[in-house]
């Protein structure tokens, strides 16, 4: 049990089941993390990404019409026999998550300060105020926020959209969760912004030592950011390997035709390819692990 | 801080000036409604001398302006004329029958905030499921009804057929308390009489609850549909994330962000019980200042009418600036309009 990976997910499924009949979006997926591993998932829009992310989170199981089969295990504990109490219990303790849009995302009603208490209680119940502010002051130096009694004292409107990215870094890693989930952290931001709060955000996993799926249309920041990759297509995994590899050889149609369109790009997000080849659903390749 | 100082001073300003516009317009309608007051009030049997004098006491020989400019002198000194109905000063009726509307509306208010906002963020936190069913039905049934037909189905149902409140009145009419503020609740209290304040809330629960019930749906339902709303941001699956209990999230992150855009119709709505005060004080014979207007405006008692108004004018312009005051400290964006701009 000591070495299971943070992450390890086998043959993952999912279909909804709504009035007009069932679909199925995943079609069995594996996926591991390692301890300290940052992993890339790169995709077309619809391709399953953020339900592979909702499904760790355990959100998903919730909600109504959604059929999920297969193993998911965290740090080597079953999700499939968990309580919905005890995945909630792993949410922002062991788990966190940031979003693709962190203005939206943080409570428009309440103080960053207040905000970062409630995260800090889920770790720790009986975080007094003073605690939790000197805690909070600390790891939003971490993410370089020099004015932390004014930031900690405003509310997410009052600040810049890359302020609040910080802040949401800050706020997913307070607790030393053993595994982040980025879902497109940032997309909303223009890209300078963008890339610097990323930056950051890798430097404190690093530190911090946080495995990481990193959920991303755009190819170039999974370059940046990512140890290895994972390609999905329309809900199966179609190529993975470490990113240097992934880069230098892409071998799988789907991949390929990715590489191929993104010179094509302005933005670097993930293109979209108008012909669809039968190829794309090809068997998934694995490139060989990187030595060390 | 400094900045809800300012705006309560411009509100107070803009009250002021609304007011004046209030007096205007009621003074002018007030002399519209046929009769002659004067004869109204000396009765069938005066004599045509008897009027005239009257006539010339109360000025209603001269023009409508000079009328006007003596009701403002008068205004201005706080003498708001005889009342022609009760032969006392109106200051002196109005100080009497306001207290008693003022208990009413703000046990209705009350009722209104504590049990219209629970509901809807109860069926907001169910939505889908039968106890968002069942308040949805419960209260399209209180607002499809207006306040006096619930004050009549009340009072037959539970003072009538099940005597477990009385019919009317303000409190037992075996205990007399001396008035001080006049607001029962508290008079009693000064009066140190436990047995009066617990029949004064008896007498008073009934027809608050009438007038608050479609008050109370209204706030349930507005509540409802904009914390659903407030469900779909990416704020609540922040929250969801982060593994807070279901619970918590409605009370804490769902709850707050859903008030701030029904705050200000319910705040609305509260100023709108004291219109809806008006027949439900007469079914249940409450000695209030709605009661009293009914009988001035028959009787075209002109300075009263004018008071009236003016008082009931004032109250519901005092209770929006209170509202706003309360929007402003629930949203913080408005709280900080000012200062960022
Ligand atoms: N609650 C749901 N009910 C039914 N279908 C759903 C639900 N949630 C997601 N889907 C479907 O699952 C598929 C995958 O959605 P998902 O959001 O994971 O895509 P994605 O890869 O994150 O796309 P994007 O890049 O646009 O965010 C989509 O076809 C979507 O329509
Ligand atoms: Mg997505």
């Amino acid at each position: 049990m000591r070495d299971a990976p943070t992450l390890s997910i086998s043959d993952l499924t999912l279909s909804f089941r709504n009035w007009s009949g069932v679909s199925q979006v995943l079609h069995g997926i594996d996926l591991d993390i390692h301890k300290g591993e940052r992993v890339g998932l790169v995709g077309e829009s619809g391709s399953g990404k953020s339900v592979i992310a909702r499904i760790i989170l355990g959100t998903l199981h919730d909600v109504k019409g959604a059929q999920i089969g297969g193993d998911v295990r965290l740090g080597g504990r079953d999700m499939a026999g968990m309580s919905k109490s005890e995945r909630g219990e792993l949410r922002g303790t062991e788990l966190s998550m940031i979003f693709q849009d962190p203005t939206t995302a943080l409570n428009p009603v309440y103080t960053i300060g207040m905000q970062f208490l409630e995260v800090l209680r889920r770790g720790d119940s009986g975080m007094s105020a003073e605690d939790g502010k000197v805690r909070s002051a600390e790891i939003l130096g971490e993410v370089s926020i020099t004015d932390v009694d004014r930031v900690l004292e405003s509310y997410p409107f009052q600040l810049s959209g890359g302020m609040n990215q910080r802040v949401m870094i800050a706020m997913a890693l307070v607790n030393e969760p053993q595994l982040l989930l980025a879902d497109e952290p940032g997309t909303a931001l223009d890209v300078t912004v963008q890339a610097q709060t990323l930056e950051l955000m890798r430097n404190l996993v690093e530190q911090h030592g946080t495995s990481v799926l990193f959920i991303s249309h755009n190819l170039g920041v999974v370059r940046e950011f990512a140890d290895r990759i994972y390609v999905i297509y329309k809900g199966r995994i179609v190529e993975r390997g470490p990113t240097a590899s992934i880069f230098a050889d892409p071998r799988h149609p789907y991949t390929k035709a990715l590489m191929a369109a993104i010179p094509r790009l302005t933005g670097g997000g993930v293109p979209d390819i108008a012909e669809e080849s039968e190829s794309f659903f090809d068997p998934m390749i694995t490139h060989g692990e990187a030595p060390e | 801080m400094k900045s809800i100082v300012s705006a309560v001073a411009k509100r107070l300003a803009t009250t002021a000036i609304v007011l004046f516009g209030v007096s205007i317009l009621i003074f002018l309608i007030a002399r519209i409604i046929p009769g002659d007051p004067a004869r109204i009030a000396l009765g069938p049997r005066a004599t045509v001398e008897q009027v005239e004098r009257m006539r010339e006491t109360l000025h209603l020989n001269d023009s409508i302006f000079v009328q006007y400019g003596y009701f403002v002198g008068d205004f201005l000194r706080g003498d708001l004329g005889i009342s022609l109905y009760t032969n006392r000063p109106v200051m002196t009726d109005i100080a009497q029958f306001l207290p008693a509307t003022l208990e009413l509306v703000l046990l209705a208010g009350f009722f209104m905030v504590s049990i219209g906002l629970p509901l809807g963020a109860i069926a907001a936190r169910y939505r889908g499921g039968w106890a968002d069913h069942t308040i949805r039905i419960i209260t399209l049934l209180t607002v499809s009804a207006p306040a006096f037909v619930w004050a009549v189905i009340l009072v037959l149902l539970f003072s009538y057929y099940t005597p477990l409140f009385p019919i009317a009145g303000r409190i037992h009419e075996t205990i007399s308390i001396a008035p001080v503020t006049r607001f029962m609740l508290i008079d009693t209290l000064i009066a140190g009489r436990l047995d009066g304040f617990l029949s004064a809330l008896h007498h008073l629960i009934l027809p608050a609850f009438a007038l608050s019930l479609s008050g109370i749906g209204q706030a349930a339902r507005l509540t409802r549909s904009n914390m659903v709303e407030v469900y779909t941001q990416p704020y609540i699956e922040m929250a969801q994330s982060y593994g807070f209990s279901e619970r918590r999230i409605a009370s804490k992150f769902a709850f707050k962000p859903s008030l701030i855009p029904s705050l200000t119709i319910i705040g609305l709505d509260f100023a709108a019980l004291l219109g809806n005060a008006f027949l439900v004080e007469n079914i249940f014979a409450w000695p209030g200042i709605s009661r009293y207007g009914v009988g001035v405006i028959l009787q075209k008692d002109l300075n009263a009418i004018v008071g009236t108004v003016m008082i009931i004018s004032a109250t519901f312009l005092i209770a929006n600036i209170v509202v706003d005051l309360l929007v402003a400290v629930i949203n913080p964006r408005i709280r900080y309009a000012e200062q960022s701009d």
